[in-house]
């Protein structure tokens, strides 16, 4: 490991991690030259600072109740996702890039999602991608032919980029039905705002707490009816769902009621809201439910969320539902292989985002591929979310390796494997020893589309791996998060 | 607004009221054994009866135990079986608050949800056993704090007509209950000792945070009669039943404005409310066999019908399937 070799303070002994690409520290142990001033600045505090402040942060969290359930307790346990005060930097140029790439993506998706439910007109040219793409429980071929209200399909979009061995920005993973985490990104922004003021000014960092109000104008401007006179509603599962926190969050910086689906009902595919001053139209519903509980007439009948009758309504153009059901199909770990492909096919364009290489067990060439080299590739189920259902190659036994061969061979659609990427790594506050360490971090940053195009809101969620070697960045199984700064251009 | 919203609303006043009003009955009662010489059973067992849980205690802990201070205290701060404890009271509130995060103000979430960590953590244990007055005054402060900021920092629209219309048809039923059971007992003893009798109706007053309103009425004067009709009629006095059920009722005509769609929903709640102020008068008092305890009971009795009305009419609950309401029991005169 290299140390740093003249820097006092906080990052004083930070050693790189061999392999990983540094976020904010270059190879040469010296700050990369866009931050040094603020690691510089950030360097000052002693580590006493860091504790206490720390501290401070993760007992306001608490206190706010910025937290997520554990479902695991009957009574609700909630926990605060541990924040890292440091916060991971983007330069300008590099977010440039990625606002980009992160945009033709989401027109790419856009329009397939368009045609599968629509023409299909890819498959007449690419025949073998049909089975694979609708051979998921996510493709609902009954909503073929429904155009939504207002056009678009990923009103709101979470993409997980992560950053391998060289610094290069990949895919890493489309969410298009319900991203979560919005919520801690501005509640970490008010946290820096109050206890690193001086560095945050200093940054020149652009805003995100505008998110709310232009989540709000982007589902406006999908109403079936006008946008002034239109009644946007946020459809929650409850408070025991784990991002009740977000939900009742995002309503509250909107301005606009969070229902449960008791609270909505549908009359002459009309939906609207019981009130104390009786019926109350609804023109358009950021739902956070999934899809298969939605609407029991049309999905499952045994499920208490959803409101009956609720997909007739926005069949008839009548409501608007953001996400559009059905956007699972484009989001799918198998349907991610492919699409570069629907960037050059519906774009004619180059993909500005690189992704990860990636065999898709449900092709032959692939799946023997794969079985040979399952000590090196990572296989991830393709309908599991949150870091469950995977087998880490390098680290893994013999008797997993088995398993999962047996796995993929009695259903190849449901695996997919990649090369392992060494994530980039970001300084963090590692309470235990006081000390900064480098800890592993992935980026999911928000995308709002209104019929206008797409929108990137500067920053997005940093995650990070607080177990040392750990790659695992998700809330549920020990990740923590940190404020993304980016900075604005230089004037 | 959403009617399960608007019950959220109403529920969070009630529990907060509740919690606000058991913490100071404990605090006041624990008072008063430190200079009454009174029995430790004429002292806690009423605390018993005033939340209405007094058989639930004898058939958990036995009636020798109705007179164990210690034993009352825990059992109306942390007992789970309890609905009335504190520990119930202000997790419910809290629960309420988080489900309608989005319509109460910042604020008042933080505090609610604070008070809730600070009484399920070491903190708040920690400050039972060492400064049991110190408790119960965090519980108050901090529950008043939030009434306070209802009132200033949200909207001053329906859904804080539901939290306040909660706050007041609950303290009719506190007070009501804490006047019928020191009545009771009260004037069953120490006939004649006037320093005695003063000192209990003094605690009456303190535990209903009227001690120096009545003397600033009364000019000092303090007799069983006069202090029953204070806490009764006195339209000046927050927490007089009297206040509390004209102040409800004028949340009730600003849900149902009487010029309003003859659609709207409150009618049948305004009309069990308004003959049921009128007889809230000193006159009600006047005829020999009139008594405090049956007016008393009347309006704990009326309060709660007042109460599953509000919950079919605006809720959209059956009757069978509102909310069981809180400690509804009244001491048998």
């Amino acid at each position: 490991m290299r140390q740093l070799p003249h820097d006092p303070g906080l990052f004083a002994g930070y050693g790189l991690m061999p392999g990983s690409f540094d976020e904010l520290i270059g190879a040469d142990g010296v700050p990369r030259p866009d931050f040094q001033r603020l690691l510089a600045l950030l360097g000052t505090r002693v580590p006493e600072d860091f504790s206490r402040m720390q501290a401070l942060a993760e007992r306001a969290l608490l206190n706010q109740g910025v937290t997520f359930s554990v479902y695991s307790d009957q009574r609700g346990t909630e926990r605060i996702f541990p924040f890292c005060l440091i916060p991971r930097l983007v330069s300008a140029s590099d977010w440039a890039h990625m606002e980009r790439g992160l945009e033709q993506r989401i027109r790419a998706l856009g329009l397939f999602l368009d045609d599968v439910y629509g023409p299909q007109r890819l498959f007449s040219e690419r025949p073998e991608l049909r089975d694979i793409i609708l051979n998921t429980a996510l493709y609902l071929p009954r909503l073929r032919g429904i155009r939504p209200a207002g056009g678009v399909r990923i009103h709101i979009a979470g993409i997980d980029l992560i950053r391998d061995g060289r610094g290069t920005y990949r895919v890493l993973e489309d969410n298009l039905r319900t991203p979560s985490g919005v919520s801690y990104v501005m509640e970490g922004r008010i946290l820096s705002k109050r206890v690193v003021p001086d560095v945050l000014e200093l940054a020149r960092v652009r805003r995100v707490d505008h998110y709310p109000a232009r989540l709000a104008e982007t589902l406006r401007s999908v109403s079936p009816e006008s946008p002034e006179h239109s009644t946007v509603v946020i459809l929650t599962p409850g408070p025991y769902n784990s991002a009740y926190f977000e939900h009742s969050f995002l309503a509250r910086t909107m301005g606009v009621p969070l229902v449960h689906g008791e609270d909505l009902f549908v009359d002459d595919d009309r939906v609207f809201l019981r009130t104390t001053r009786g019926p109350r139209r609804v023109h358009v519903i950021y739902r956070r439910i999934d899809d298969a509980f939605l609407d029991p007439e049309s999905f499952r009948p045994d499920s208490m969320l959803g409101v009956r009758g609720l997909l007739r309504a926005w069949a008839a153009g009548n409501v608007t539902l953001a996400n559009a059901p059905g956007n699972g199909v484009a989001d799918d770990k198998a349907t991610y292989a492919f699409v570069p492909d629907f960037i050059r096919y519906y774009l004619g364009e180059q993909p500005i985002l690189e992704q990860v290489p990636t065999y898709v067990c449900a092709r032959e060439e692939d799946q023997r591929y794969v079985l040979e080299h399952l000590e090196e590739l990572v296989v991830k189920t393709v309908d599991e979310a949150g870091g469950y259902g995977m087998l880490m190659g390098p680290q893994s036994t013999r008797e997993e390796r088995e398993d999962f061969r047996q796995r993929i061979l009695a259903h190849p659609r449901r695996y997919i494997a990649q090369p392992r990427v060494e994530l980039s790594t970001c300084p963090t506050w590692d309470a235990a020893s006081r000390t900064v360490v480098p800890r592993r971090v992935d980026l999911r940053p928000y995308i709002l589309t209104s019929p206008q195009g797409p929108w990137v809101l500067p920053g997005g969620l940093s995650r990070v791996a607080l177990r040392a070697g750990s790659y695992v960045v998700n809330s549920s199984q020990g990740g923590g998060s940190k404020d993304t700064w980016v900075q604005k251009e230089a004037v | 607004m959403i009617a399960r919203i608007a019950e959220n609303c109403f529920w969070l006043g009630r529990y907060l009221e509740r919690a606000e009003s058991t913490a100071r009955v404990l605090q006041m009662t624990g008072q008063l054994a430190l200079d009454a010489e009174l029995s430790a059973e004429h002292l806690w067992t009423p605390v018993l009866a005033i939340f209405g849980e007094r058989r639930a205690f004898t058939e958990r802990r036995g009636v020798e135990r109705e007179a164990d201070a210690e034993d009352v205290q825990r059992f109306m701060t942390w007992e789970e079986t309890n609905t009335s404890s504190l520990l119930n009271t202000l997790s419910a509130a809290r629960e309420a608050a988080r489900t309608i995060r989005e319509v109460v103000s910042k604020e008042c979430w933080e505090v609610t949800n604070e008070l809730y960590l600070w009484l399920l953590g070491d903190a708040g244990r920690e400050e039972y056993e060492h400064s049991r007055y110190g408790f119960f005054q965090h519980i108050r402060r901090m529950v008043q704090l939030c009434l306070g900021l209802f009132r200033s920092t949200m909207l001053h629209d329906t859904p804080l007509d539901f939290i306040w219309l909660g706050v007041m048809l609950e303290r009719v039923g506190q007070t009501a209950r804490l006047l019928d059971v020191h009545h009771h007992v009260f004037s069953g003893m120490h006939p004649g000792h006037p320093v005695v009798e003063t000192a209990l109706w003094l605690s009456l007053l303190r535990a209903c945070s009227g001690f120096e309103p009545f003397m600033k009425s009364h000019s000092g004067r303090v007799t069983g009669d006069a202090v029953a009709s204070f806490l009764l009629f006195e339209s000046r006095f927050p927490r007089s039943v009297h206040y509390c059920l004209d102040s409800a009722y004028r949340y009730l005509v600003r849900l149902c404005p009487p010029d309003a769609d003859a659609q709207l929903p409150g009618r049948r709640t305004l009309a069990l409310a308004l003959p049921l102020l009128a007889e809230l008068r000193p006159q009600a008092l006047a005829s020999p066999d009139a008594t405090v305890h049956a007016l008393l009971t009347r309006m704990v009795e009326g309060t709660a019908e007042l109460c599953s009305l509000i919950s079919e009419e605006y809720f959209g609950r059956s009757a069978a399937s509102a909310p069981q309401v809180l400690g509804t029991q009244v001491m048998a005169g």
